[in-house]
């Protein structure tokens, strides 16, 4: 196990060699000091490489960001951001995910965490005037049973104008419950207002990165 | 005496203040660090995920993705164990457990879900290759649960210098890290991080 020195005692021993070092130095003979000078020579090209590496890999780290807009979510404040290189274009309050559990009563072991997906994202694609193919998940939570009939999960005017989505089955839209921005109540999806949603439709293309944590 | 009296009253490894990033970019070991970082962080940040730059020095926690700062969080203090051996990329093996509510049929979805208050204000992270970072609130906000995380970090700390002991010759060296984090930053960070997460270190004291 390490024993972490002390910061005084370095400090003093430090102290304690300077002055020492400084009278030794006079009396060093020629051939030493020109060694001094030729080490100092070797230290500040070292330094120079280094700060040149330095300058090299911040810019090729610079170049990882996304070229052109791209979305950040902070789930834990319920916020959605577009930026471009670093300027914010749009600061949005949304909804994410509950994070909550439903458990399928009729399929034991089958169930939903309602998490809003963290990592990197592209938009997938972009839909006006959505129509909700609800899920397994929106039926049991309503009582309701699972129909066979795939018309009958469709249900219009719940999502907004507007629907970008973001990659397994996860979207951007709009809400009937404007009241519930910036609290964590969704099943996964992001929600935003009419306004807000409409601009980060303008904004974002098929292809925008979407981050989220 | 006195020197041993000064060696006692400073508490052990807390990192130094803010302006030593400023120093060390400057020194040539400084340097060398910063640029091992920079090369880690270009190889996670060619790839779509979010990762965590853990800046000893510059005592914060940033959260990043493609190189791009999502958002930073202070470090209040901090210890290291074997901080020399906290190179490389660690991946987080399982984020803390939070408890989830269950919804129910007809129930609405608004009235409990999971919040960033819910999160956990001290807890441990364990990563691959070995390393531990027990994370607990500044004394004066939380005396018992920062009391809690001083015995965690102490049964670690045993536990590995049991094994150590036992077997010197293999993996003696266990790094750990104890984190002082406000409750917000500790609930945050809590919350932000996904199994399996990178996580990269910036050392003071590069070896």
């Amino acid at each position: 196990m390490k024993c972490f020195p002390s910061l005084p005692l370095l400090v003093l021993v430090g102290i304690l060699l300077l002055p020492a070092s400084h009278l030794r130095a006079p009396s060093e003979a020629e051939g030493n000091v020109a060694g001094l000078e030729s080490h100092k020579q070797t230290d500040a090209s070292e330094s120079s490489r280094l700060v040149a590496r330095h300058v090299a890999l911040q810019h090729q780290l610079a170049q990882q960001a996304p070229a052109g807009h791209y979305i950040v979510v902070d789930t834990a404040r319920n916020r959605l951001s577009i930026i471009r290189r670093q300027e914010v274009l749009l600061t949005a309050l949304a909804s994410t995910g509950s994070g909550t559990i439903l458990n399928d009563p009729d399929r034991p072991g089958t169930r939903w965490i309602f998490d809003t997906p963290r990592g990197e994202f592209t938009i997938q694609s972009k839909l006006t005037n959505p129509i909700w193919v609800k899920p397994d998940w929106a039926f049991l939570e309503e009582g309701l049973g699972i129909p066979t009939d795939a018309e009958h999960r469709l249900e219009p005017g719940v999502l907004g104008d507007y629907a970008l989505g973001f990659g397994k089955g996860y979207f951007i839209h709009g809400t009937l419950y404007a009241r519930l921005l910036g609290q964590n109540v969704t099943h996964g999806c992001i929600r935003l207002n009419d306004d807000d949603l409409q601009r980060v439709y303008q904004l974002s293309k098929v292809g925008t990165t979407v981050m989220i944590f | 005496m006195v020197l041993a009296a000064l060696t006692w009253a400073t508490p052990p490894s807390t990192s130094g203040p803010a302006s030593q990033t400023g120093n060390q970019a400057r020194d040539p070991e400084g340097l060398r660090e910063a640029n091992r970082v920079l090369e880690e962080e270009i190889r996670l940040a060619a790839h779509p995920q979010i990762y965590l730059l853990l800046n000893l020095p510059d005592r914060s926690i940033v959260i990043k993705g493609r190189g791009i700062e999502l958002r930073r969080l202070p470090i209040s203090a901090w210890q290291a164990i074997e901080e020399r051996a906290m190179v490389g990329v660690f991946r987080l093996r399982a984020r803390p457990q939070v408890a989830r509510p269950k919804a129910t049929p007809l129930d609405d979805p608004a009235q409990d879900p999971i919040e960033l208050k819910d999160m956990p204000v001290a807890y441990e992270l364990l990563f691959d290759p070995t390393l531990a970072v027990t994370v607990a609130p500044p004394f004066q906000d939380r005396p018992w649960l920062w009391a809690m995380g001083l015995m965690r970090d102490s049964w670690t700390k045993t536990v590995s210098w049991i094994r150590s002991t036992a077997a010197p010759d293999e993996n003696a060296s266990s790094p750990c890290l104890r984190l002082t984090l406000s409750v917000e930053a500790a609930q945050s960070l809590a919350w932000s991080v996904t199994d399996g997460m990178p996580l990269v270190i910036r050392r003071t004291t590069p070896q």
